[in-house]
């Protein structure tokens, strides 16, 4: 009784909830009925049911395959890097300006902050090229023409992935400041004026009332993250890869595209989208779960 | 015309939905001027889908899928078969996942599909996707029997049945050399007849630069596309059996891999001195589609390339470009490089074009294959290829010539003539094989056909053709893609690594190569052969 009641005062809010729980249902839920073709021997011209079953016989094939291997490597040591250089980029940032007292100069430094992350890769990709490429590259043009050896940033594999990481920094950090943003606005002013007044300096301030009061966010996006440490954006590593850094640049994603849409073996393909997506699962657990136990914060 | 058109179109769609609410009461409207599309009554008026290219916005008035070629098809054939045309817009860049796309639903496929691509046509077939044709070509297709003479025909077949119609080329030459003669002339230099000869005339373009570059100088344009360097590699193979050929060939895509070929290796030694001498692009690896290249050579940095044999010498192409730059510049084809037995052997393509395919699915395979007859005889192929006698050409000697200085909307009448409309037709067919050439020719700004013919007449040296097995190799369908991208990864590895460590670089990367489906690949076609030969 009690419930029809509440359903009735708040059936709008309920309403609300519609379109994004059939967005939920349309795009995440509705493909997962194909995810059966990583057990059949997928033919196009029968399609998903018509498909013979298969068993684990395509499992088995992936995971016989050394580009497999090579790939995931890839993708966890990408991914981790990025989580230790790109994770705390937003959270410096986002600190930086919160400090600023000027306004207009705050505005403006975080539209521009923010523009990165609206470039689409493939302009990002050729802006790259031209900045850092060996032979006419700006920054060695720079260095020639001051009689320095031309760094390959691009076809080293190591200075490769400075340039990658470098690039992530660059087109997220800003974007990612917008969450910190947020809850740093929730924190009680006159914490900071009693602190203050106690004589505590900015960095004390920041040490003791910023950062706990971004405890929070901090942990769901950490837990985020790592669930994310086996997904791996298409766009970024296949277009500021090349041919000369495949060794780290080749990823799962770069892999799937090239078995699944360019040869067509649609089975192989949904074999490692399916590990992938059972990995993250048992990765994003594994940090709720871990994070739960150690700072009582969790998502789920 | 136009008006008359769209009556027809609107006319067309009419008829299809009346036919789909099952009424045929169709004798009453038919009376316009395009005539006796369904007059007769008795005969039930169908829709032919065909695939067409879509490789961008045509001239106005036309669009991609309504322009004066497809209402030629719908006026010519269409009309008096009682067909009406559709054309089903296919992006150019994106054509086979688009295909796949297609393929997989089924009822919504177009009755004519086309690639280039052999693993593509090798899975339709094999997951039984195609109609077979060999009846339908006997009984409707003599023209189009002509037209594919010889064993044409039998590069559509698949496991010894006529999944596909291959389209003929008129002209099977690929790659041409070209260089900065007047550099050469600078230096005092001969137009190196031989590899050693241009391996020391890129080491004077690289000590004495004289396009005076400021040190910028390339000697030796490169990409990691195949046309840049392919004729560097096919030369350093060694003469070979015709097992060795068979077996040690990998075909990847749709062309044929040397990777296993006796003088692969030292192939790859030689770029990887080059490259150390800093005689190639540096940053080839990164150029996957030539855009850095012909900036290069635009620019008057380039001395030195390879490259598909017409591709610098279109109107506003690549060498106008340069002239405008460097007005002095001259960039002339030669052929230098030379194999172990002196001849400047490389790659040609094999004679066959697109696979033209029927989905299963379809149930207008007679009026489809009737249309590929009718697109074969020789009236209709001058007639889509060329436009109006008097309007867009005149015949001299036999060759119909284009007339430059038709008005620009007689001239858009042809802005997609050539493969993407005559489908069974790569290049100009317009007699023998030396009116043919004359004919391609005569494409090309008249300041730069000289050069063009030497380009095609280089392009045609000493050539070899691609290896053609009876049956597929099933492992090539499965890993190419993969490999393509291995063996590229292995030339720029071993042409970037310090030259002591070339042999470890190599070693490693072919390792690479052969557990990640080469040696599926050498196994299979070794067993195909053997095959082969007990027969």
């Amino acid at each position: 009784m009690r419930g029809t009641v509440y359903l009735r005062r708040y059936w709008q809010l309920y309403a609300l909830l519609v379109l994004p729980l059939a967005y939920f249902i349309i795009f995440k839920y509705g493909p997962m009925w194909g995810v059966q073709i990583a057990f059949k021997d997928f033919n196009f011209f029968q399609g998903i049911g018509g498909s013979e079953w298969i068993g684990l016989e395509a499992f088995r094939e992936v995971f016989q395959t050394q580009d497999f291997y090579r790939t995931l490597r890839n993708t966890l040591m990408l991914n981790s890097l990025d989580l230790i250089v790109s994770f705390p980029a937003p959270l410096i940032l986002a600190i930086m300006l919160h400090e600023l007292r000027l306004a207009w100069f705050k505005r403006l430094s975080q539209t521009i902050l923010y523009i990165p992350h609206f470039i689409s890769w493939v302009i990002i990709g050729g802006i790259v090229y031209q900045v850092f490429g060996t032979q006419s590259g700006m920054i060695n043009n720079v260095l020639m023409s001051l009689g320095f050896d031309s760094v390959p940033f691009l076809t080293e594999k190591n200075s490769w992935l400075i340039t990658y990481l470098a690039t992530g920094v660059w087109q997220s950090a800003g974007w990612g400041t917008i969450l910190y943003l947020a809850a740093l606005t929730g924190i009680n002013k006159e914490l900071y004026e009693a602190a203050e007044v106690d004589g505590a300096g900015r960095f004390k301030r920041i040490w003791f009332i910023t950062l706990p009061g971004l405890k929070t966010t901090i942990v769901t996006l950490l837990i985020i993250s790592l669930g994310n440490m086996i997904a791996i954006g298409f766009e970024r590593p296949f277009v500021i890869g090349n041919k000369a850094v495949l060794e780290y640049a080749d990823v799962l994603s770069t892999y799937v595209y090239r078995t699944g849409l360019e040869s067509g073996q649609y089975t192989m393909a949904t074999v490692v989208g399916l590990f992938q997506a059972i990995v993250g699962l048992v990765f994003i657990l594994g940090a709720n779960y871990a994070s739960k136990k150690l700072t009582d914060e969790s998502i789920i | 015309m136009a008006a008359s058109k769209k009556k027809w179109g609107k006319l067309g769609k009419l008829t299809l939905a009346m036919l789909m609410v099952g009424t045929v009461v169709l004798s009453g409207c038919s009376s316009s001027e395009s005539g006796g599309e369904s007059g007769s009554g008795d005969e039930k008026q169908v829709t032919l889908k065909v695939e067409i290219f879509d490789r961008g916005t045509p001239p106005s008035p036309y669009t991609v899928t309504d322009n004066y070629l497809t209402r030629y098809i719908q006026d010519n054939f269409g009309t008096p078969n009682n067909i009406n045309m559709e054309f089903v817009p296919i992006p150019r860049s994106e054509e086979i996942k688009k295909l796949n796309v297609l393929m997989a639903s089924g009822g919504d496929v177009p009755d004519i599909v086309f690639t280039y691509d052999t693993p593509t046509f090798n899975r339709y077939a094999e997951q039984g996707g195609l109609t077979e044709l060999t009846d339908l070509i006997n009984e409707h297709g003599p023209d189009l029997k002509k037209f594919l003479d010889g064993d044409a025909l039998s590069y559509g077949q698949y496991k010894g049945e006529q999944f596909a119609v291959p389209s003929k080329r008129a002209f099977l030459g690929k790659y041409s050399s070209f260089i900065r003669t007047d550099w050469l002339e600078k230096l005092g230099m001969d137009v190196p007849q031989t590899t050693d000869e241009l391996y020391e005339v890129l080491k004077a373009f690289k000590e004495k630069d004289p396009g005076e570059t400021g040190g910028k100088v390339i000697p030796f344009g490169m990409t990691i596309e195949p046309a840049q360097y392919d004729p560097l590699i096919w030369s350093f193979i060694e003469p070979t059996t015709e097992e060795q050929k068979y077996t040690l060939t990998q075909k990847l895509g749709s062309n044929d891999y040397p990777t296993l070929l006796p003088g692969f290796k030292e192939a790859l030694q030689f770029m990887n001195k080059l490259y150390n001498e800093g005689l190639i692009s540096r940053d080839f690896s990164l150029d996957e589609d030539k855009k850095q290249l012909y900036q290069d050579v635009q620019n008057g940095l380039t001395g030195f390339l390879t490259e598909d044999y017409p591709n610098l010498y279109y109107d506003e192409g690549t060498y106008d470009n340069l002239l405008k730059n460097k007005p002095e510049a001259k960039l002339e084809p030669i052929d230098p490089f030379t194999n172990s037995e002196g001849k400047r052997a490389k790659p040609q393509y094999a004679p066959n074009g697109m696979y033209i395919m029927i989905p299963k699915s379809s149930e207008r395979s007679v009026e489809a294959i009737k249309y590929l007859n009718w697109l074969s005889k020789p009236e209709v192929l001058l007639a889509m290829q060329n436009g109006v006698e008097g309007e867009n050409y005149k015949m001299v000697d036999g060759i119909p010539m284009a007339i430059e200085d038709a008005p620009q909307e007689i001239k858009d009448r042809l802005h997609n003539a050539g493969a993407d409309t005559s489908i069974i037709a790569n290049g100009n067919f317009v007699g023998t094989e030396e009116q043919n050439r004359e004919k391609m020719t005569s494409n090309f700004p008249e300041r730069f056909q000289d050069l063009h013919r030497k380009a095609m007449e280089i392009s045609m040296t000493d050539t070899f053709l691609p290896i053609n097995f009876d049956r597929p190799i099933e492992a090539e369908g499965k890993y190419g893609t993969n490999l393509q991208s291995k063996y590229e990864e292995m030339i720029v590895k071993t042409a970037m690594a310090k030259p002591a460590d070339f042999d470890k670089t190599f070693e490693s990367a072919m390792k690479d190569y052969m557990v990640s489906g080469g040696q599926a690949i050498l196994d299979e076609r070794t067993e195909a052969y053997n095959e082969m030969k007990s027969k």
